[in-house]
């Protein structure tokens, strides 16, 4: 007992293997409505089904999480493209900062969903409507993430730069740059995760691929075993693109101890 | 300083007007089809000649209360279960596990599991909104709980400050600034999953009027909602930020 007492891991699986025992048993005795809380054997079923013959017939769920990154990432890399020169110019430029601050802080306030209908209409329901929506979100915190970097850059670093006569390009390439980077990268995660939560709005709209579509899908099919997976799924693609950046960080920035300094 | 401050207040305005105008003349030039890209001006005074004030003020009334229903609902949940695992260590070892399994998850991934278990009514787009603001909430509520200086805690109890009055005087109010970066992020996320919410059957709310819009072409509906959903978000954030730093300003010097 007391060496239960001190492992709370422990303690934290034993709770939620207790939770879907009493789930599954709950269902069993037909307390919980098979269709409203698909116990976990029917989840695992349906993790089975989905794996082998596909949902809708044919689309595995490898398909749709791969349709998911794909649209997250081109999204994501579209909004770094553009974000990041537009942000290093406004950072270094105060008279622009302050010209484009209320424009800037706007945009980020419009919900990026809100801009689905609009995307519709201009891109179609195809893909490009998707990425567009992505980039949109990822852009504007991005951006604001960029010109902080650059605003924050300790202005002795670029003092010490200039006496030893680094301007320029080189001033931007070789100090600006590196000292920027880590809140950059801090900014980069944090717009991942606008865009992993705008794909599944997105995918609600004109496609039957992608994780965001098929759980709506196996829901008009009253799948909701399929749905779940899908929440799953979704839920783990996001722990994977968080420490998949995580990780690129500590690639880029080897030098880069600790983000707690810039992390908000 | 203030000369500073007005400078950049009116360079703001000169942007955002340049802006405006840019948009106005691309649009009258004639480049685009005024029907997939209006003026701003035609996007305004087009909405406001089709509907009514009153149906608009409508949209916005019905949308701001589903999020203040969900928000409030996030919030209570939230900091409540941030405080009861934070207080006892045992609930808090059952509880971060199973939070830590659904946080991941994004809010609108519940929309189907809403529907089915809430019914196309009023509660599933309230849960929704609610899932959106009650993961920030609850964890930045338990990281200030949890990372309460131990040196305040005993300083109280040297001093025979315990159980609840502890809890009052002394855990809530350090917890204070986590608790109000969680309610600030929340509120946004609930705006963010507004939308989505209101596409769930919805027959009103901002969310539904710019859906509805796009069925009828009406792309100045569109773009007029689009800017006022962002008003919306901008104002009530603004006020929220005044709130939070009244409310704190007893505690913590912002």
């Amino acid at each position: 007992m007391s060496a239960l007492r001190d492992r709370p891991a422990l303690q934290g699986a034993m709770f939620i293997v207790a939770l879907f025992a009493l789930w599954e048993l709950a269902s069993a005795l037909g307390w919980l409505r098979v269709f409203q809380f698909p116990p976990p054997s029917r989840i695992a079923e349906a993790l089975w089904e989905l794996a082998v013959s596909g949902f809708p017939e044919g689309v595995r769920i490898w398909t749709h999480a791969a349709v998911t990154i794909a649209r997250i990432l081109q999204g994501f890399l579209l909004a770094m493209i553009t974000a990041i020169p537009i942000g290093l110019v406004i950072g270094r430029a105060p008279l622009l900062d302050a010209a484009t601050l209320p424009i800037i802080t706007f945009a980020r306030s419009v919900a990026t969903l809100s801009l689905l209908p609009l995307a519709i209409v201009w891109f179609g329901i195809g893909e490009l409507s998707k990425v567009m929506l992505i980039a949109y979100g990822c852009f504007w915190v991005m951006l604001t993430n960029t010109i902080a970097a650059v605003k924050y850059v300790d202005p002795v670093l670029i003092r010490a730069a200039r006496t030893m006569d680094v301007d320029g390009a080189r001033l931007f390439t070789q100090v600006i740059l590196p000292a920027a980077a880590p809140r950059l990268l801090a900014g980069a995660r944090v717009a991942l995760g606008v865009g992993f939560m705008v794909i599944v709005g997105a995918e609600m709209i004109g496609t039957i691929r992608g994780l965001g579509a098929l759980i709506m899908e196996a829901r008009n099919f009253y799948r909701t075993d399929i749905s779940i997976v899908g929440m799953v799924a979704l839920g783990l693609l996001g722990i994977g693109l968080t420490a998949g950046l995580a990780w690129l960080e500590r690639v880029l920035l080897p030098w880069n101890t600790g983000l707690a300094s810039v992390r908000r | 300083m203030s000369t500073t401050g007005s400078r950049d207040a009116m360079l703001g305005a000169l942007g955002a007007v340049l802006l405006l105008g840019a948009w106005e003349s691309v649009a009258r030039s004639g480049i685009v089809s005024p029907a997939v890209f209006p003026a701003p001006s035609a996007a305004v005074l087009g909405t406001l000649a089709r509907m009514p004030l009153d149906d608009i003020a409508g949209h916005v009334a019905i949308s701001l209360g589903r999020i203040v229903c969900g928000f409030m609902l996030g919030a209570m949940l939230g900091i409540t279960i941030a405080i009861a695992a934070g207080w006892y260590r045992i609930l808090g070892n059952l509880v971060r596990p199973v939070i830590e399994m659904l946080r991941p998850i994004p809010p609108l991934a519940w929309i189907p599991m809403a529907i089915v278990w809430f019914g196309l009514g009023e509660p599933s787009k309230i849960f929704v909104i609610f899932l959106g603001a009650f993961f920030p909430i609850l964890t930045n509520a338990y990281r200030g709980i949890a990372g309460i200086d131990p040196v305040l805690i005993r300083a109280a109890q040297t001093m025979d400050v315990r159980g609840l009055r502890l809890l009052t005087k002394i855990v809530l109010p350090a917890a204070m600034p986590d608790i109000a970066t969680g309610l600030r992020v929340g509120w946004g996320l609930s705006f963010g999953v507004l939308v989505a919410a209101e596409l769930i059957a919805a027959e009103s709310g901002m969310g539904f009027m710019i859906m509805n819009a796009r069925q009828f072409g009406e792309v100045g509906v569109i773009i007029f909602g689009i800017l006022l959903i962002g008003a919306c978000n901008l104002v009530t954030d603004w006020g929220l930020a005044m709130l939070i730093r009244r409310w704190l300003g007893k505690w913590h010097s912002i």
